[in-house]
């Protein structure tokens, strides 16, 4: 009996030190697959588009075939050219902010 | 002492008794232990299986290379139909292995920006003809969007030879000291792949990048007017005024994928006001360190361009020759984000660039001075 238990003392240190060493062993995997869990992020194409004259400006969604320099219309305050001054991502985190 | 004297004499029988038992195990775990040690300190076998290992890592991350080669394939393929390309893969197949360049020969530095810029230009030109023959009458934004693309899906195609390459060398050989070494930069390897990859978007649907920086600021300075004329091969000239300083502004001719001869631009702007330039800015986006913030904004001296030789000599040539002080002002960013779709705070940094383009206009060029701008790199939707 007691022959047994010494056996399985033995067994059991030899199993602590086998974990210890493969928790070791996977510590850096575990850390880094911890650390890149990040938040989905929504990416949206924004464009400025502003009047050459007066100081109007507005964004609105990118549309396809636009790009900086492109006239877009007429400014609703001067009715000067409006041009596309500006496209660019928007990221935003999806979901509710953590409290 | 003979009550303790009995107990003294029990306990060691019965000890060595549990002891003989176990302690077979124990020497049987240390001999073996030993062998292990024996095996792992004085033979190849670590070597070995950490060459597994890490040939294994490698093969991995060259599958998602390849993926995203495949992937680049099928976009630009899609991409030449769209603008009316008969038998795209053909000419995507005609293209990839085929344009190299050769590099001068350094041993003998003379002449070598003579030689380096004829060699670029006879390259630039086969690749121009080459597409301009199957694309027909299109636009030129067009063929420069189609070059571009060609381009992209090249670099992926030479990079996924090079690290098979290496793969392939360093288990040939069993050199697991390559393999390794090769395993360490997959991660940095893949990261400037994936930026290529999804550069291809951008190039294709006409959106900004990161390297759409310096055009943008140019953009900013002329008040998005259209250009004056057209100075260099696909590189545009404007003129405008900031609080009395006459201002010329360089930038490539968009907004298709381009980046122009700025260099040659303003050696020939330069020459044709007979150096009567009180200052030359440069305007580009430069690759930040680690630490750096994206869009952080720097101020300092020298030619901002990322060129292989030729443009840079050019401008430095032309600022010496006429005494120009010539300034560099840099947004600073990652090279995945350099051919990434700008991103707001790069271009928060843009602005600020802008900002600090007018103070030094301002602030070092006296008024009626005259001011060339230069806004360095890919105009991609920007016209």
């Amino acid at each position: 009996m007691m022959l047994l238990q010494q056996f399985d003392t033995l067994i059991m240190a030899l199993i602590i030190a086998f974990a210890l060493l493969l928790l070791t062993a996977l510590l850096p995997w575990l850390i880094s697959a911890a650390s890149s869990r990040s938040r989905a992020v929504r990416e949206e194409l924004v464009e400025v588009v502003g009047c050459l004259r007066c100081d109007y400006e507005s964004s609105k969604k990118h549309e396809k075939g636009d790009y900086v320099g492109k006239v877009v219309g007429t400014c609703p305050k001067d009715g000067a050219f409006l041009v596309v001054k500006a496209i660019y991502v928007e990221r935003r985190a999806q979901g509710r902010a953590g409290y | 002492m003979t009550v303790g004297g009995v107990k003294s004499v029990a306990a060691p029988i019965y000890v060595v008794q549990v002891v003989s038992g176990s302690s077979e195990i124990a020497s049987y775990l240390i001999v073996l232990l030993f062998l292990v040690s024996l095996l792992m300190n004085f033979t190849d076998i670590p070597q070995r299986i950490q060459l597994q290992r890490f040939s294994s890592f490698v093969r991995r991350k060259l599958y998602a290379l390849e993926e995203m080669e495949v992937d680049a394939r099928r976009k630009s393929v899609a991409y030449m139909s769209s603008v009316g390309i008969r038998e795209p893969s053909k000419i995507l197949e005609g293209f990839i292995d085929n344009f190299f360049l050769i590099r001068p020969v350094e041993i003998e530095p003379t002449d070598i920006i003579r030689r380096f810029k004829h060699l670029i230009r006879v390259r630039e030109s086969s690749v121009r003809e080459y597409v301009r023959r199957v694309l027909g009458g299109a636009d030129r934004s067009v063929q420069y969007s189609v070059e571009t693309v060609l381009e992209v899906v090249s670099v992926l195609r030479l990079l996924n030879k090079l690290v098979r390459h290496y793969l392939e060398l360093g288990l040939k050989y069993n050199n697991w000291i390559l393999v390794m070494q090769l395993a360490i930069q997959m991660p940095e390897l893949v990261e400037i792949a994936r930026a290529y990859a999804n550069s291809i978007d951008a190039f294709t649907a006409g959106i900004p990048i990161g390297d759409s920086a310096g055009p943008l600021v140019a953009k900013m300075l002329v008040n998005w007017r259209e250009t004056s004329r057209e100075i260099s091969d696909g590189t545009n000239l404007y003129e405008t005024e900031v609080d009395g300083r006459r201002i010329y502004v360089i930038k490539a001719l968009g907004p298709g994928s381009n980046v122009g001869w700025p260099g040659e631009a303003l050696e020939k702007l330069v020459e044709e006001l007979g150096g009567a330039v009180d200052r030359i800015i440069t305007v580009d986006a430069a690759l930040k360190l680690e630490s750096e913030e994206s869009g952080e904004v720097a101020y300092g001296t020298g030619a901002a361009i990322g060129d292989i030789g030729p443009e840079k000599i050019a401008m430095e040539r032309v600022a010496s020759k006429y005494s120009i002080p010539i300034d560099a002002v840099v947004v600073k960013m990652s090279e995945v984000e350099a051919l990434s779709p700008i991103s707001k705070k790069i271009y928060e940094g843009v602005v600020k660039s802008y900002e600090l383009v007018k103070k030094v206009i301002r602030e070092k060029v006296r008024e009626g001075g005259t001011v060339v701008v230069v806004g360095v790199g890919n105009t991609v939707g920007v016209r």
